[in-house]
Protein backbone atom coordinates (compact mmCIF):
# COMPACT_ATOMS: atom_id res chain seq x y z
CA UNK A 1 0.00 0.00 0.00
CA UNK A 2 3.00 2.42 1.15
CA UNK A 3 4.50 2.15 -1.86
CA UNK A 4 1.31 1.95 -4.26
CA UNK A 5 0.69 5.41 -2.27
CA UNK A 6 4.05 6.82 -3.25
CA UNK A 7 4.60 5.75 -6.89
CA UNK A 8 1.49 7.81 -7.39
CA UNK A 9 1.94 10.99 -5.23
CA UNK A 10 5.45 11.26 -6.53
CA UNK A 11 5.89 9.11 -10.06
CA UNK A 12 2.78 9.79 -11.62
CA UNK A 13 1.73 13.20 -10.35
CA UNK A 14 4.76 15.33 -8.59
CA UNK A 15 7.11 14.00 -11.40
CA UNK A 16 4.62 14.79 -14.33
CA UNK A 17 3.99 18.05 -12.49
CA UNK A 18 8.01 18.87 -12.18
CA UNK A 19 9.03 18.03 -15.89
CA UNK A 20 5.89 19.64 -17.39
CA UNK A 21 4.74 22.52 -15.73
CA UNK A 22 7.79 23.72 -13.09
CA UNK A 23 10.25 22.77 -15.35
CA UNK A 24 12.72 20.19 -13.69
CA UNK A 25 15.05 17.91 -16.00
CA UNK A 26 17.08 15.38 -15.13
CA UNK A 27 20.83 14.33 -16.37
CA UNK A 28 22.41 11.10 -15.76
CA UNK A 29 18.88 9.67 -13.71
CA UNK A 30 20.27 6.28 -15.04
CA UNK A 31 22.79 6.05 -12.53
CA UNK A 32 20.31 5.41 -9.92
CA UNK A 33 19.19 2.40 -11.53
CA UNK A 34 22.39 0.88 -11.17
CA UNK A 35 22.39 0.92 -7.36
CA UNK A 36 20.25 -0.68 -4.79
CA UNK A 37 21.40 1.49 -1.99
CA UNK A 38 22.80 4.49 -1.87
CA UNK A 39 23.33 8.00 -0.17
CA UNK A 40 22.15 10.61 -2.36
CA UNK A 41 24.20 13.83 -1.41
CA UNK A 42 22.81 17.41 -2.87
CA UNK A 43 23.07 20.91 -2.43
CA UNK A 44 20.06 22.64 -1.43
CA UNK A 45 17.90 25.77 -2.54
CA UNK A 46 14.10 24.85 -2.15
CA UNK A 47 11.48 22.83 -0.81
CA UNK A 48 11.57 21.31 -4.62
CA UNK A 49 14.75 20.04 -4.11
CA UNK A 50 13.26 17.09 -1.99
CA UNK A 51 10.17 16.59 -4.40
CA UNK A 52 12.58 16.13 -7.75
CA UNK A 53 14.94 14.07 -6.13
CA UNK A 54 12.10 11.94 -4.68
CA UNK A 55 10.45 11.71 -7.78
CA UNK A 56 13.23 10.92 -9.55
CA UNK A 57 13.55 7.39 -7.46
CA UNK A 58 12.28 4.16 -8.99
CA UNK A 59 8.79 2.15 -7.33
CA UNK A 60 10.80 0.12 -5.13
CA UNK A 61 13.54 2.66 -4.23
CA UNK A 62 10.61 5.13 -3.15
CA UNK A 63 9.57 2.91 -0.10
CA UNK A 64 13.09 2.59 1.25
CA UNK A 65 14.67 6.13 0.94
CA UNK A 66 14.27 8.49 3.40
CA UNK A 67 14.95 12.42 3.35
CA UNK A 68 17.15 13.22 6.08
CA UNK A 69 14.87 17.03 7.50
CA UNK A 70 15.58 18.83 10.66
CA UNK A 71 13.10 17.88 13.18
CA UNK A 72 13.31 21.22 14.68
CA UNK A 73 11.53 22.78 11.56
CA UNK A 74 9.63 19.71 9.80
CA UNK A 75 8.47 18.32 13.30
CA UNK A 76 7.96 21.69 14.95
CA UNK A 77 3.86 20.39 15.74
CA UNK A 78 2.61 17.13 15.55
CA UNK A 79 0.56 17.93 12.45
CA UNK A 80 3.55 19.27 10.36
CA UNK A 81 5.99 15.78 11.85
CA UNK A 82 2.87 13.50 10.43
CA UNK A 83 2.40 15.41 7.17
CA UNK A 84 6.14 15.17 6.38
CA UNK A 85 6.37 11.69 7.26
CA UNK A 86 3.12 10.72 5.21
CA UNK A 87 4.51 12.30 2.13
CA UNK A 88 8.06 12.23 2.09
CA UNK A 89 9.09 8.74 4.59
CA UNK A 90 11.68 11.45 5.95
CA UNK A 91 13.62 10.76 8.48
CA UNK A 92 13.52 13.27 10.89
CA UNK A 93 16.94 14.17 12.60
CA UNK A 94 17.15 17.00 15.35
CA UNK A 95 19.87 19.80 13.87
CA UNK A 96 21.27 20.73 17.20
CA UNK A 97 22.86 18.62 20.04
CA UNK A 98 20.09 17.92 22.64
CA UNK A 99 20.66 17.46 26.30
CA UNK A 100 19.19 13.59 25.77
CA UNK A 101 22.62 13.12 23.40
CA UNK A 102 19.90 12.17 21.01
CA UNK A 103 22.38 11.59 17.96
CA UNK A 104 21.39 12.15 14.76
CA UNK A 105 24.24 10.24 12.76
CA UNK A 106 22.86 7.09 14.99
CA UNK A 107 19.49 7.31 13.58
CA UNK A 108 20.92 7.68 10.02
CA UNK A 109 23.13 4.92 10.58
CA UNK A 110 20.22 2.52 11.77
CA UNK A 111 18.53 3.35 8.83
CA UNK A 112 21.47 2.26 6.65
CA UNK A 113 21.56 -1.00 9.01
CA UNK A 114 18.20 -1.89 7.57
CA UNK A 115 19.08 -1.85 3.94
CA UNK A 116 17.26 1.82 3.08
CA UNK A 117 18.86 4.88 1.67
CA UNK A 118 18.85 8.08 2.43
CA UNK A 119 18.73 11.93 0.60
CA UNK A 120 21.21 14.02 2.46
CA UNK A 121 21.16 17.84 2.09
CA UNK A 122 24.81 18.84 4.15
CA UNK A 123 24.52 22.46 3.64
CA UNK A 124 21.66 22.37 6.70
CA UNK A 125 19.55 24.77 5.44
CA UNK A 126 18.21 26.06 1.96
CA UNK A 127 20.31 29.43 2.44
CA UNK A 128 20.23 32.14 -0.23
CA UNK A 129 19.05 31.09 -3.46
CA UNK A 130 21.80 29.52 -6.08
CA UNK A 131 24.43 30.39 -3.49
CA UNK A 132 26.01 27.38 -1.83
CA UNK A 133 27.44 26.75 2.05
CA UNK A 134 29.95 25.04 3.86
CA UNK A 135 29.43 21.60 4.12
CA UNK A 136 27.94 20.00 7.26
CA UNK A 137 30.46 17.03 8.54
CA UNK A 138 27.41 14.85 9.19
CA UNK A 139 27.98 13.38 5.58
CA UNK A 140 31.38 12.02 6.29
CA UNK A 141 30.36 10.87 10.05
CA UNK A 142 27.85 8.54 7.95
CA UNK A 143 30.76 7.55 5.23
CA UNK A 144 33.25 6.90 7.70
CA UNK A 145 31.25 4.44 9.62
CA UNK A 146 29.55 2.73 6.11
CA UNK A 147 32.12 2.82 3.38
CA UNK A 148 30.41 -0.26 1.96
CA UNK A 149 27.92 1.97 0.77
CA UNK A 150 27.71 4.00 -2.15
CA UNK A 151 26.99 8.15 -2.16
CA UNK A 152 26.01 9.57 -5.58
CA UNK A 153 26.53 13.17 -5.56
CA UNK A 154 23.80 15.56 -7.32
CA UNK A 155 23.84 19.00 -8.41
CA UNK A 156 20.93 21.31 -8.75
CA UNK A 157 20.43 24.57 -10.00
CA UNK A 158 17.25 26.93 -10.40
CA UNK A 159 15.49 25.41 -7.83
CA UNK A 160 15.82 28.59 -5.55
CA UNK A 161 14.12 30.91 -8.16
CA UNK A 162 10.87 28.36 -8.01
CA UNK A 163 10.43 28.56 -4.99
CA UNK A 164 13.02 30.51 -2.64
CA UNK A 165 12.96 30.61 1.26
CA UNK A 166 9.78 32.06 2.42
CA UNK A 167 7.90 32.41 -0.77
CA UNK A 168 4.89 30.82 -1.63
CA UNK A 169 3.97 31.66 -4.98
CA UNK A 170 5.47 28.86 -7.22
CA UNK A 171 6.81 30.15 -10.30
CA UNK A 172 8.14 27.96 -13.11
CA UNK A 173 11.76 28.61 -14.63
CA UNK A 174 13.51 25.76 -16.16
CA UNK A 175 15.72 23.37 -13.21
CA UNK A 176 18.32 20.85 -13.58
CA UNK A 177 18.79 17.82 -11.22
CA UNK A 178 22.45 16.37 -12.42
CA UNK A 179 23.36 13.33 -11.33
CA UNK A 180 26.73 12.32 -10.46
CA UNK A 181 28.73 8.74 -10.62
CA UNK A 182 28.55 6.62 -7.89
CA UNK A 183 31.14 5.91 -5.64
CA UNK A 184 32.59 5.47 -2.33
CA UNK A 185 34.22 6.97 0.53
CA UNK A 186 38.36 6.10 0.46
CA UNK A 187 39.51 7.50 3.43
CA UNK A 188 39.19 7.35 7.27
CA UNK A 189 39.23 11.26 7.58
CA UNK A 190 35.58 12.80 8.09
CA UNK A 191 36.66 16.26 7.19
CA UNK A 192 38.64 14.37 4.09
CA UNK A 193 35.36 12.51 2.98
CA UNK A 194 33.18 15.85 3.21
CA UNK A 195 35.82 18.19 0.91
CA UNK A 196 35.61 15.20 -1.59
CA UNK A 197 32.15 15.15 -1.91
CA UNK A 198 31.82 19.13 -1.65
CA UNK A 199 34.53 19.11 -4.86
CA UNK A 200 32.32 16.57 -6.69
CA UNK A 201 29.21 18.56 -6.41
CA UNK A 202 31.07 21.55 -7.55
CA UNK A 203 32.68 20.34 -10.23
CA UNK A 204 29.41 18.88 -11.50
CA UNK A 205 27.98 22.24 -11.40
CA UNK A 206 30.88 23.72 -13.14
CA UNK A 207 30.76 21.14 -15.80
CA UNK A 208 26.96 21.55 -15.80
CA UNK A 209 27.22 25.63 -16.77
CA UNK A 210 30.02 24.91 -19.35
CA UNK A 211 27.90 22.41 -21.28
CA UNK A 212 25.37 25.87 -21.52
CA UNK A 213 27.31 28.61 -21.02
CA UNK A 214 30.39 29.77 -23.64
CA UNK B 1 -13.41 15.92 -38.10
CA UNK B 2 -13.22 12.38 -38.87
CA UNK B 3 -10.98 10.25 -40.72
CA UNK B 4 -13.48 9.78 -43.20
CA UNK B 5 -13.49 13.95 -43.95
CA UNK B 6 -9.45 13.56 -43.51
CA UNK B 7 -9.28 11.61 -46.94
CA UNK B 8 -11.81 13.97 -48.51
CA UNK B 9 -9.34 16.64 -47.88
CA UNK B 10 -7.14 15.62 -50.13
CA UNK B 11 -5.08 18.91 -50.01
CA UNK B 12 -4.09 18.26 -46.01
CA UNK B 13 -4.12 14.79 -47.06
CA UNK B 14 -1.50 14.97 -49.48
CA UNK B 15 0.73 16.90 -47.89
CA UNK B 16 1.06 15.12 -44.25
CA UNK B 17 1.79 12.06 -46.37
CA UNK B 18 4.55 13.89 -48.02
CA UNK B 19 5.90 15.58 -44.63
CA UNK B 20 6.11 11.42 -43.54
CA UNK B 21 8.09 10.78 -46.04
CA UNK B 22 10.14 13.80 -45.79
CA UNK B 23 10.72 12.91 -42.22
CA UNK B 24 11.24 9.08 -42.36
CA UNK B 25 13.96 10.46 -45.23
CA UNK B 26 16.00 12.82 -43.05
CA UNK B 27 15.73 10.49 -39.78
CA UNK B 28 17.16 7.44 -41.74
CA UNK B 29 19.29 9.83 -43.56
CA UNK B 30 20.87 10.91 -39.72
CA UNK B 31 21.22 7.80 -38.73
CA UNK B 32 23.03 6.39 -41.07
CA UNK B 33 25.42 9.49 -41.48
CA UNK B 34 26.10 8.89 -37.77
CA UNK B 35 26.69 5.66 -37.88
CA UNK B 36 29.35 5.90 -40.77
CA UNK B 37 30.97 9.30 -39.09
CA UNK B 38 30.61 9.43 -35.93
CA UNK B 39 32.49 12.44 -35.47
CA UNK B 40 30.08 14.56 -37.10
CA UNK B 41 27.78 16.71 -34.41
CA UNK B 42 24.63 15.74 -35.45
CA UNK B 43 22.78 16.71 -32.29
CA UNK B 44 21.28 19.95 -33.51
CA UNK B 45 19.92 17.57 -36.35
CA UNK B 46 18.52 14.87 -34.78
CA UNK B 47 17.03 17.38 -32.06
CA UNK B 48 14.80 19.27 -35.13
CA UNK B 49 13.98 16.12 -36.66
CA UNK B 50 12.82 14.35 -33.88
CA UNK B 51 10.87 18.30 -32.71
CA UNK B 52 9.82 18.14 -36.29
CA UNK B 53 8.20 14.47 -35.21
CA UNK B 54 6.37 15.57 -32.63
CA UNK B 55 4.81 18.83 -34.53
CA UNK B 56 3.91 16.24 -37.19
CA UNK B 57 2.10 13.51 -34.91
CA UNK B 58 0.30 16.69 -33.09
CA UNK B 59 -1.04 17.92 -35.98
CA UNK B 60 -2.04 14.47 -37.43
CA UNK B 61 -3.79 13.44 -33.79
CA UNK B 62 -5.82 17.24 -33.62
CA UNK B 63 -6.80 16.18 -37.27
CA UNK B 64 -8.44 12.85 -36.28
CA UNK B 65 -9.86 13.48 -32.90
CA UNK B 66 -10.31 16.77 -32.02
CA UNK B 67 -8.73 20.54 -33.24
CA UNK B 68 -8.94 21.35 -29.52
CA UNK B 69 -5.69 19.32 -29.34
CA UNK B 70 -3.52 21.60 -31.72
CA UNK B 71 -4.82 25.00 -29.17
CA UNK B 72 -3.49 22.98 -26.27
CA UNK B 73 -0.61 22.05 -27.98
CA UNK B 74 0.63 25.21 -29.23
CA UNK B 75 -0.34 26.95 -25.94
CA UNK B 76 2.17 24.02 -24.25
CA UNK B 77 4.88 24.79 -26.70
CA UNK B 78 4.72 28.90 -25.87
CA UNK B 79 4.35 28.08 -22.09
CA UNK B 80 7.35 26.29 -22.38
CA UNK B 81 9.07 28.55 -24.33
CA UNK B 82 8.14 31.45 -21.92
CA UNK B 83 9.64 29.57 -19.45
CA UNK B 84 12.73 28.88 -21.44
CA UNK B 85 13.46 32.61 -22.46
CA UNK B 86 12.94 33.73 -18.60
CA UNK B 87 15.18 31.00 -17.44
CA UNK B 88 18.17 31.89 -19.72
CA UNK B 89 17.25 36.16 -19.66
CA UNK B 90 19.70 37.80 -17.40
CA UNK B 91 17.88 40.96 -17.87
CA UNK B 92 15.56 40.91 -15.24
CA UNK B 93 15.95 41.74 -11.68
CA UNK B 94 14.72 39.31 -9.02
CA UNK B 95 11.96 41.22 -7.60
CA UNK B 96 10.40 40.60 -10.78
CA UNK B 97 9.62 36.87 -10.21
CA UNK B 98 6.15 37.32 -8.82
CA UNK B 99 5.03 39.50 -12.05
CA UNK B 100 5.97 36.07 -14.00
CA UNK B 101 2.98 34.57 -12.90
CA UNK B 102 1.01 37.48 -14.65
CA UNK B 103 2.59 36.43 -18.11
CA UNK B 104 1.99 32.50 -16.98
CA UNK B 105 -1.84 33.91 -16.44
CA UNK B 106 -1.81 35.23 -20.05
CA UNK B 107 -1.27 32.03 -22.18
CA UNK B 108 -4.91 30.64 -21.48
CA UNK B 109 -6.30 33.96 -21.99
CA UNK B 110 -4.39 34.69 -25.14
CA UNK B 111 -5.53 30.92 -26.74
CA UNK B 112 -9.05 31.49 -25.79
CA UNK B 113 -9.18 34.59 -27.62
CA UNK B 114 -7.53 32.48 -30.68
CA UNK B 115 -9.99 29.59 -30.45
CA UNK B 116 -13.04 31.83 -30.10
CA UNK B 117 -11.99 33.79 -33.01
CA UNK B 118 -12.00 37.18 -31.62
CA UNK B 119 -9.81 38.95 -33.60
CA UNK B 120 -9.71 42.17 -32.60
CA UNK B 121 -9.02 41.34 -28.53
CA UNK B 122 -6.84 38.80 -29.70
CA UNK B 123 -4.24 41.16 -31.21
CA UNK B 124 -4.41 43.44 -28.73
CA UNK B 125 -4.24 41.35 -25.51
CA UNK B 126 0.24 40.80 -25.10
CA UNK B 127 0.72 43.86 -27.12
CA UNK B 128 -1.48 46.52 -25.07
CA UNK B 129 -3.02 44.92 -22.53
CA UNK B 130 -0.37 43.19 -21.03
CA UNK B 131 1.92 46.21 -21.99
CA UNK B 132 0.92 48.36 -20.07
CA UNK B 133 -1.00 45.45 -17.03
CA UNK B 134 2.88 44.76 -16.83
CA UNK B 135 4.17 48.27 -16.43
CA UNK B 136 1.66 48.88 -13.70
CA UNK B 137 2.36 45.56 -11.99
CA UNK B 138 5.94 46.74 -12.18
CA UNK B 139 5.16 50.34 -10.60
CA UNK B 140 3.16 48.68 -7.91
CA UNK B 141 6.09 46.68 -6.91
CA UNK B 142 7.47 50.47 -5.87
CA UNK B 143 11.02 49.08 -6.86
CA UNK B 144 12.44 51.76 -9.38
CA UNK B 145 15.51 50.92 -10.01
CA UNK B 146 15.98 49.89 -13.69
CA UNK B 147 12.37 49.04 -13.79
CA UNK B 148 12.28 50.58 -17.29
CA UNK B 149 14.66 47.79 -18.23
CA UNK B 150 11.79 45.31 -17.04
CA UNK B 151 9.29 47.25 -18.40
CA UNK B 152 10.76 46.33 -22.16
CA UNK B 153 12.12 43.29 -21.66
CA UNK B 154 8.99 41.13 -20.09
CA UNK B 155 6.37 42.42 -22.36
CA UNK B 156 9.32 41.55 -25.15
CA UNK B 157 9.35 38.13 -23.79
CA UNK B 158 6.11 37.34 -24.22
CA UNK B 159 6.26 38.50 -27.58
CA UNK B 160 8.13 36.27 -28.79
CA UNK B 161 7.14 33.30 -27.42
CA UNK B 162 3.03 33.49 -26.72
CA UNK B 163 1.71 36.13 -28.96
CA UNK B 164 3.67 34.60 -32.12
CA UNK B 165 2.46 31.24 -31.57
CA UNK B 166 -0.70 31.90 -30.61
CA UNK B 167 -1.28 33.36 -34.44
CA UNK B 168 -0.53 29.52 -35.53
CA UNK B 169 -3.36 28.93 -33.17
CA UNK B 170 -5.50 31.35 -34.43
CA UNK B 171 -5.27 30.10 -38.33
CA UNK B 172 -7.40 27.29 -37.01
CA UNK B 173 -9.97 29.75 -36.23
CA UNK B 174 -10.46 31.49 -39.52
CA UNK B 175 -13.85 31.13 -41.49
CA UNK B 176 -14.11 29.14 -43.88
CA UNK B 177 -13.78 30.78 -47.20
CA UNK B 178 -16.09 29.37 -50.23
CA UNK B 179 -13.55 27.60 -53.11
CA UNK B 180 -10.75 27.07 -50.43
CA UNK B 181 -10.44 23.70 -49.21
CA UNK B 182 -7.80 23.27 -46.95
CA UNK B 183 -8.85 25.83 -44.71
CA UNK B 184 -7.49 26.95 -41.82
CA UNK B 185 -5.44 23.85 -41.51
CA UNK B 186 -3.92 24.10 -45.00
CA UNK B 187 -2.79 27.40 -43.80
CA UNK B 188 -0.67 26.35 -40.67
CA UNK B 189 0.70 23.84 -42.65
CA UNK B 190 1.87 26.06 -44.75
CA UNK B 191 3.70 28.17 -43.11
CA UNK B 192 4.74 25.63 -40.30
CA UNK B 193 6.42 23.86 -43.69
CA UNK B 194 7.41 26.94 -45.48
CA UNK B 195 9.63 27.85 -42.34
CA UNK B 196 11.00 24.99 -41.40
CA UNK B 197 12.16 23.83 -44.99
CA UNK B 198 13.28 27.40 -44.84
CA UNK B 199 15.81 26.96 -42.16
CA UNK B 200 16.89 23.67 -43.68
CA UNK B 201 17.78 25.57 -47.00
CA UNK B 202 19.62 28.04 -45.50
CA UNK B 203 21.63 25.92 -43.33
CA UNK B 204 22.19 23.33 -46.34
CA UNK B 205 23.09 26.03 -48.87
CA UNK B 206 25.32 27.78 -46.10
CA UNK B 207 27.19 24.60 -45.79
CA UNK B 208 27.35 24.08 -49.75
CA UNK B 209 28.73 26.75 -50.49
CA UNK B 210 28.71 29.41 -48.13
CA UNK B 211 31.94 32.19 -48.34
CA UNK B 212 30.54 35.62 -46.87
CA UNK B 213 29.57 35.86 -43.28
CA UNK B 214 26.52 37.68 -43.24
CA UNK B 215 26.30 39.10 -39.33
CA UNK B 216 29.55 37.30 -38.06
CA UNK B 217 28.85 39.00 -34.71
CA UNK B 218 25.93 37.43 -34.35
CA UNK B 219 25.89 34.18 -35.77
CA UNK B 220 29.15 33.29 -37.18
CA UNK B 221 27.12 30.79 -39.60
CA UNK B 222 25.01 32.52 -41.31
CA UNK B 223 26.17 33.07 -45.31
CA UNK B 224 24.88 34.92 -47.82
CA UNK B 225 25.13 32.00 -49.73
CA UNK B 226 22.87 30.50 -47.48
CA UNK B 227 20.53 32.80 -46.92
CA UNK B 228 20.25 33.71 -50.71
CA UNK B 229 20.13 29.75 -51.67
CA UNK B 230 17.68 29.56 -48.98
CA UNK B 231 15.11 32.28 -50.17
CA UNK B 232 15.03 31.08 -53.94
CA UNK B 233 14.95 27.57 -52.79
CA UNK B 234 11.87 28.61 -50.56
CA UNK B 235 10.00 30.49 -52.85
CA UNK B 236 9.75 28.14 -55.23
CA UNK B 237 8.55 25.35 -52.91
CA UNK B 238 6.34 27.78 -51.99
CA UNK B 239 4.73 28.40 -55.44
CA UNK B 240 4.01 24.62 -55.88
CA UNK B 241 2.93 23.83 -52.29
CA UNK B 242 0.09 27.17 -53.21
CA UNK B 243 -2.58 24.54 -53.25
CA UNK B 244 -2.72 25.03 -49.39
CA UNK B 245 -3.95 28.96 -49.72
CA UNK B 246 -6.19 30.25 -51.15
CA UNK B 247 -3.19 32.73 -52.87
CA UNK B 248 -3.06 33.29 -56.75
CA UNK B 249 0.39 32.29 -58.41
CA UNK B 250 1.90 35.78 -57.81
CA UNK B 251 0.55 35.78 -54.38
CA UNK B 252 2.16 32.45 -53.29
CA UNK B 253 5.64 33.43 -54.92
CA UNK B 254 5.49 36.92 -52.90
CA UNK B 255 4.51 35.77 -49.38
CA UNK B 256 7.01 32.61 -50.01
CA UNK B 257 10.15 35.32 -50.06
CA UNK B 258 8.40 37.29 -47.49
CA UNK B 259 8.13 34.17 -45.09
CA UNK B 260 11.68 32.99 -46.24
CA UNK B 261 13.22 36.71 -44.74
CA UNK B 262 10.79 36.66 -41.73
CA UNK B 263 12.06 33.51 -41.17
CA UNK B 264 16.22 34.45 -41.70
CA UNK B 265 15.15 37.65 -39.09
CA UNK B 266 13.52 35.28 -36.32
CA UNK B 267 16.50 33.01 -36.43
CA UNK B 268 18.89 36.00 -35.80
CA UNK B 269 16.79 37.55 -33.08
CA UNK B 270 16.81 34.52 -31.32
CA UNK B 271 20.14 34.31 -31.69
CA UNK B 272 21.54 37.58 -30.96
CA UNK B 273 19.05 37.21 -27.63
CA UNK B 274 21.44 34.48 -26.45
CA UNK B 275 24.87 35.96 -28.05
CA UNK B 276 23.81 38.57 -25.32
CA UNK B 277 23.96 36.17 -22.21
CA UNK B 278 26.97 33.90 -23.87
CA UNK B 279 24.20 31.05 -24.58
CA UNK B 280 25.84 28.43 -26.41
CA UNK B 281 24.28 28.50 -30.37
CA UNK B 282 22.87 26.03 -30.16
CA UNK B 283 21.09 26.13 -26.75
CA UNK B 284 20.98 23.46 -24.12
CA UNK B 285 23.84 20.53 -25.01
CA UNK B 286 22.38 17.81 -22.87
CA UNK B 287 20.49 16.06 -25.57
CA UNK B 288 16.67 15.63 -25.29
CA UNK B 289 16.53 19.41 -22.52
CA UNK B 290 15.28 22.66 -23.61
CA UNK B 291 16.43 24.12 -26.56
CA UNK B 292 13.21 25.05 -27.55
CA UNK B 293 13.52 28.65 -28.24
CA UNK B 294 16.27 27.12 -30.76
CA UNK B 295 13.59 25.11 -32.43
CA UNK B 296 10.59 28.00 -32.32
CA UNK B 297 13.04 30.74 -33.16
CA UNK B 298 12.30 31.15 -37.33
CA UNK B 299 8.75 30.34 -36.48
CA UNK B 300 8.00 33.20 -34.03
CA UNK B 301 8.12 35.91 -36.60
CA UNK B 302 7.03 33.82 -39.52
CA UNK B 303 4.11 33.00 -38.02
CA UNK B 304 3.07 36.23 -37.05
CA UNK B 305 3.90 38.25 -40.99
CA UNK B 306 2.39 34.83 -42.48
CA UNK B 307 -0.98 35.82 -40.41
CA UNK B 308 -1.64 39.52 -41.22
CA UNK B 309 -0.92 38.83 -44.51
CA UNK B 310 -3.30 36.01 -45.30
CA UNK B 311 -5.89 37.92 -43.08
CA UNK B 312 -5.49 41.01 -45.29
CA UNK B 313 -5.73 39.82 -48.01
CA UNK B 314 -8.71 36.98 -47.66
CA UNK B 315 -10.11 37.48 -44.11
CA UNK B 316 -10.72 40.82 -43.33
Amino acid sequence: MRSVFLFIIYRVIMRNFLRVIVGVKYSNIAVLNKHQQFILVANHNSHIDTMALMSALSFTQLKSTHPVAAGDYFGKSPLKSFITRLFTNALLIQRTKNAEGQNPIQAMSASLVKGDSLILFPEGSRGEPQKMQQFKKGVGLLLKKHPNIAYIPVYMTGMGRILPKGERLLIPFDSYVVFGEASYSQTDDTEAIVKEIEEKIIALGVAFQKSIFE
Amino acid sequence: MNLAQFSANKEVAFIILLIIGLLVFATLLFFIWGKLKPEANLIELKLRTKSWWTMALVFILAIVINPIISYFAFGLLSFMALREITTISKNVRDVDRRIMIWCYIAIPIQFILAYNGYFNLFVIFIPVVMFIFISFMLVIKGETTEIGRSMSVIPTQLMLTVFSLSHLAFLLSLPQIAGFNAGGRGLLLFVVFITEINDVFQFTWGKLLGRHAIIPKISPNKTWEGFIGGIITTTVLGYFLRFLTPFSEVESLVVSFVIACAGFVGDVVVSAVKRDIGLKDTGNLIPGHGGILDRIDSLAITSVVFFHIVYNLYYS
